[in-house]
């Protein structure tokens, strides 16, 4: 079976709105960090794996020609890998099997996106189908919305509950962006704000959505042959999944989302994992919206369907409580999208390794990493222990 | 003090021209008639609008052209209040899927009819499992927007 | 290689310009793979596919557009961005890490429906110094020829003689979009795109959607009696800036050293039967045959006047009628594979060559004169 692999490093720019640097300075910030912290030779690296999201993003098709230097890539073998929202996972995914085949022993896996150079709902509307549904769909917030209505509906979530469950991971989450020194979104907000903020896409509020962010995550993949060799500490990888459905928005339900089910079904299989919500210590969701989030814990199997705004407002995913989510602030405090999948695979790295400073998660061993991407449609995850 | 560095402003524009295909070509004209075509899976009998030249659950090719109903059952909805570049549809508007009666996915369009301003009037009209049906525009042109929206009946 | 990988079957459509559209056609060519391998959809472990959102009608995202028409719902899989070589390898080594016994390898690319591939490319140039100038492939591609033609004492007729005998090849394969008899004068006194570039030295923007399904060992035997294994592969990148580069000392020989240390081929010349080279300019095949080995270094525009690479000859290069005949942009690397594999099977028909083709070498390359390059050595 596959060879053991284990992530030794993770290097992340200071999000944010960054028009102090163009874009190849950036990937650079976050390439060059993941150098000083690892202190691997960039001469070592055997293959570099790349990804972003459309060229309409930025204006700029195939970015690893762009970035080959800032990358340290030149020279070397590459693989460009680009799934929509789900990029940064996938990523991942594929600098893991690099590596779990046999064909390279040290992959720089690096995720890159800078927001604030274009305009992201109408890249984003580009995305969808161009003679049915183009002209319906409000960018992400109109899907992930529709998404959530169908949700709240399906399991007869009252409006109050909801609002004050959304409310309570808003508040969570940028708090938490307090503790991460990479958070773009710093704000202290109340949960009267969250729920009094401007509609975007009913249900959805202003203070329920993302950021647009510059940034860029760069990780290192080894081979189990090669972290004994340099006598390193790894996030190892237990298992990975991921998971699409059709392009038609309309076509298969998203309230039991089955993209998502299996994402996580394939990993804990592989992890060997029953009861996520026991034996996870920490997740990683991918939380552009509050209210989608809690859709995740169902479909994951953190809770049973239509229970998430319950445990949320008892603190269960908060970080204290018995499966903290995004103690990083997540998603919803920094989306540079295609380095945001990266992101949570390095904070998931982070954790069970122990070095996620202020927002540790204290004795973190096994933790859970996820993006979703497309028209709704996409979900990948990578499960990362502090054992091998 | 952080130091403000120079930008560039610039604006991608590329053409492109994108076949139908027999299938959505047909169903297309079948809009300038002001009629809704499905296609049927024959291996799970499900009737899939816009029209499919195969299913994508089963993987085999459809074989059956079918009119479906102008009515159906709202399945969800989002009230959309922002503006951003190339919008193809002034905000404030309702997407939403629609179940069309005889179908067995849901249609992504529009919902109107009703005064859009007024958000909290919005949310007392419309309601999940609510009938609609389809409101033809006088000049049809084979575009998804021939149907102009779908109204609360 | 460790874990042995095979390469059972093939599909792919004519690269003419269709009236279907990019979701129909997909779907067909993914059915035909399926029903001549005689799997079903749900058989299939992981699906890789290759596309580029720039390369595709306007729609970004390109994987979420076809998702399904490629026979992936509810499966695992990832896509790759520019050349789909990369998609080929990547879908060996989910394979390899026995995770999967099998992978769909799709590339899309409808060029019908796209801008031209100089307007696409002038999208790689950066937006403050390389795109104001207005560099693109072409643009490119004519300065690295001006180089070599000087400095390897190339002349404009062995560039030429490259359109002449691929745009003849291609009158033997239905899949190709330009063909023809040409004479060394016709390419020559075609249209100047770009000097020294004319119009029959410049490949086409053409439709590809092209199909392979991979294998374990094991499940190879069970599916196919003619597998044909990938023996190695390899890849390399240039740095950015064009005026950083030496364009005649680019990184298809390092791609290639890595394919060939797998493939433990140490004379490429003699142990490589058949090249598929994706040549989008006429010149870039002589020279890329130097960088690969299959001649001496400067010894490009011998070698087509040797006639050696010629279908019949003693190492046919794109009998298909390569790149110059048939240029789907990201499917054309593994189109190039999928040519490859034909010919191993003799099952290429009215291109098939007479002699016998035991290994043969697949090339991709995509970006500012060979920026980037892939190479996959197969063998029967």
């Amino acid at each position: 079976m596959a060879r053991p692999v284990g992530i030794i490093g993770t290097g992340q720019t200071k999000h944010g709105k960054r028009m102090d640097v163009c874009y190849p300075e950036l990937v650079r910030e976050a390439v060059m960090t993941v150098f000083a912290e690892t202190g691997i030779d960039p001469g070592d690296i055997d293959g570099v794996v790349s990804g972003t999201m459309p060229s309409m993003m930025e204006g700029i098709a195939l970015t690893h020609f762009y970035f080959a230097d800032a990358m340290q890539a030149s020279g070397k073998q590459i693989l460009k890998t680009e799934t929509c929202g789900s990029t940064g996972v996938s990523i991942a995914h594929t600098a893991y099997y690099w590596v779990a085949s046999g064909m390279a022993d040290l992959v720089l896996a690096v995720g890159h996106e800078k927001m604030n150079e274009g305009d992201s709902q109408a890249t984003m509307t580009t995305v969808a189908e161009p003679f049915y549904q183009r002209f319906f769909i409000a960018g992400a917030p109109g899907v992930f919305s529709m998404q959530s209505q169908m949700w709240t509906d399906r399991y007869g979530i009252p409006e109050d509950k909801l609002r004050d469950a959304a409310a309570y991971i808003s508040v969570t989450h940028h708090n938490s962006a307090f503790d991460n020194p990479y958070a773009h979104i710093k704000i202290r907000v109340t949960m009267d704000d969250v729920k009094n903020a401007r509609i975007i896409t009913y249900p959805v509020r202003l203070l329920d959505v993302c950021p647009n962010s510059d940034g860029a995550c760069a990780v290192i993949f080894a081979s189990d042959k090669m972290i004994r060799k340099l006598g390193k500490k790894a996030a190892w990888v237990k298992g990975v999944g991921y998971s699409g459905e059709e392009y038609y928005f309309g076509d298969s339900d998203k309230a039991v989302w089955q993209a998502a089910i299996q994402a996580a079904k394939q990993a804990y299989k592989q992890a060997g994992i029953r009861n996520p919500r026991k034996e996870l210590d920490v997740a990683e969701v991918y939380n552009p919206f509050t209210y989608q989030e809690m859709l995740f814990y169902e479909c994951f199997g953190f809770c049973d369907f239509g229970q998430a705004p319950d445990l949320v407002l008892k603190g269960t995913f908060g970080r204290k409580g018995e499966l903290p989510c995004d103690p990083s602030g997540g998603t919803l405090c920094t989306n540079p999208i295609g380095a945001t999948g990266l992101i949570r695979t390095a904070e998931a790295a982070l954790q069970v390794m122990g070095k996620a400073g202020d927002h540790q998660v204290p004795g973190a061993k096994l933790a859970l990493a996820h993006a979703m991407g497309g028209v709704d449609q996409f979900n990948g995850i990578i499960i990362l222990g502090s054992e091998k | 003090m952080t130091k403000e560095y120079k930008t560039i402003k610039t604006e991608l524009r590329l053409p492109y021209e994108l076949a139908y295909g027999a299938t959505w070509t047909r169903f297309f004209e079948g809009m300038q008639e002001k009629k809704i075509y499905g296609t049927k899976c024959p291996k799970c009998g499900k009737v899939l609008v816009p029209a499919r030249s195969f299913c994508p659950k089963c993987f085999v090719d459809t074989d059956k052209w079918v009119e479906v109903s102008q009515e159906g059952k709202l399945t969800a909805w989002s009230y959309t209040n922002y503006r951003y570049f190339g919008q193809p549809v002034d905000p404030p508007f309702i997407g939403a899927l629609i179940r069309l009666d005889g179908t067995d996915v849901d249609l992504l369009h529009l919902v109107g009819g009703i005064d859009l301003k007024n958000f909290d009037e919005v949310k007392r009209t419309i309601k999940n499992g609510m009938k609609v049906k389809a409101v033809w525009s006088d000049e049809r042109k084979g575009h998804i927007l021939d149907i102009r929206y779908f109204e609360p009946v | 290689m460790a874990n042995k990988v095979a390469i059972v079957g093939v599909a792919q459509n004519a690269g003419c310009e269709s009236k279907d559209n990019y979701y129909d056609q997909a779907y067909q060519v993914t059915r035909e793979l399926l029903d001549k391998t005689g799997l079903k959809k749900d058989d299939i472990g992981t699906f890789i596919s290759a596309s580029s959102d720039i390369f595709h009608g306007g729609i970004s995202c390109a994987n979420a557009y076809y998702w399904e028409t490629t026979g992936a719902f509810l499966k695992n899989g990832s896509r790759q961005d520019g050349e789909s070589l990369f998609a080929l390898f990547y879908g060996a080594m989910r394979i390899m890490s026995g995770h999967y016994d099998t992978a769909l390898v799709i590339a899309l690319c409808k060029g019908s429906e796209n801008p031209s591939n100089e307007s696409c490319t002038l999208m790689y140039a950066d937006p403050f110094y390389q795109r104001g100038v207005g560099l693109n492939e072409t643009l490119a591609a004519a300065l690295q020829m001006k180089l070599y033609m000087k400095k390897s004492r190339i002349t404009a007729e062995q560039c030429a003689k490259v359109a002449v005998k691929n745009l003849g090849n291609a009158l033997g394969n239905p899949y190709a979009h330009r063909r023809g008899r040409y004479s060394v004068e016709d390419v020559l006194k075609s249209e100047l795109v770009a000097d020294p570039l004319t119009e029959l030295q410049v490949a086409p923007k053409s439709e590809g959607i092209v199909a392979m399904l991979l294998a374990s060992e094991e499940k190879a035997k069970k599916i196919t009696k003619k597998p044909v294994w990938i023996k190695g592969f390899g890849s390399s990148l240039d740095s950015y800036i064009l005026g950083d580069r030496d364009l005649l000392n680019g990184q298809l020989r390092n791609a290639a050293n890595r394919a060939y240390k797998m493939a433990r081929i140490t004379d490429p010349g003699k142990q490589i039967d058949l090249a598929e080279i994706s040549e989008p300019y006429a010149f870039q095949e002589l020279l890329w045959m130097e960088d690969l080995g299959l001649c001496s270094p400067g010894g490009g525009g011998k070698m087509i006047d040797s006639g050696k690479t010629e279908k019949n000859g003693a190492l046919p290069i794109n009998p298909s009628g390569g790149v110059l005949a048939n240029n789907p942009y990201v499917s054309r690397g593994l189109q190039r594979a999928v040519e490859a594999v034909l010919q191993m099977r003799g099952e290429a028909g009215e291109r098939q060559v007479e002699k016998r083709v035991k290994t043969a070498l697949a090339h991709g390359t995509h970006g500012f004169a060979g920026q980037c390059h892939a190479v996959a050595v197969l063998g029967r």
